[in-house]
């Protein structure tokens, strides 16, 4: 699993790479942490080469989105491939966040 | 066709465990979609156990086993820590929005979700986990 964090068109992008499960989770919640300070810009969650995520990874994407809406920046999450967005449908996850 | 594996309480086993779904799942001749749903309710079913049966800082295993009969995919898993059903764990409350979502409590739920049936019992000093998943058939 790699986590790439740039700043692009005024947005902080996360692009997530590989199976994101327990086992990587502790790795990824280190790498995630830049997004911490998100004040005045807003949040993208690159999906586009996640393979797989259980709910290690799911607890970090809410941990992400309930930080970033205290200071009033939005999630964005582009590129789910459909077995990641079957795990948000069961999870009511799919309401909670914003897609591109 | 039966199958077994045993990993420790290591959650940096667990791609170990994803290995061994696979296995499963291929030898079965199981769908890419359902494979990767049966290792998602694995993972949470076994991390549970990694995390929670033993006392911190010891070490105690987790045994899986796996048999497929008459498009039935059974799965057992059995430990020797403490005495824990999952099944009696509670529902998350899916409606609630993102500031109200407690972090967590997600993993049992998915087990329920994905599976066809979960059972616990207790026995012989040991907790066992039986869940079944219904295969579709190709032909």
């Amino acid at each position: 699993m790699n986590t790439t964090i740039k700043e692009q068109n005024g947005e902080l992008v996360a692009v997530l790479d590989g199976r994101l499960d327990t086992a990587a989770a502790v790795q990824t919640e280190k790498d995630l942490q830049p997004l911490a300070d998100c004040a005045g810009k807003n949040v993208v969650l690159d999906c586009n080469a996640l393979e797989y995520i259980s709910s290690s990874g799911l607890r970090l994407f809410l941990s992400v989105l309930k930080n970033a809406k205290g200071k009033g920046s939005h999630v964005f999450i582009t590129g789910m491939n459909n077995d990641i967005r079957n795990v948000f449908a069961m999870t009511g996850f799919t309401n909670l966040f914003e897609f591109r | 066709m039966k199958y077994h594996i045993t990993l420790h309480n290591d959650i940096q086993e667990v791609p170990q465990l994803a290995a061994f779904i696979d296995e499963v799942a291929e030898a079965c001749g199981i769908d890419m979609a359902t494979a990767m749903s049966l290792n998602l309710a694995m993972e949470e079913a076994v991390v549970n156990v990694m995390n929670y049966a033993y006392p911190a800082g010891t070490v105690g295993n987790v045994d899986i086993d796996a048999e497929f009969d008459d498009g039935k995919l059974t799965f057992i898993l059995s430990d020797s820590g403490t005495p824990f059903d999952p099944t009696q764990t509670g529902e998350p409350d899916l409606t609630l929005g993102a500031e109200d979502r407690p972090i967590g409590g997600l993993g049992i739920f998915l087990v329920r979700q994905i599976m066809d049936s979960v059972e616990y019992r207790y026995s012989d000093g040991k907790n066992i986990l039986t869940l079944t998943k219904n295969i579709q058939s190709n032909n």
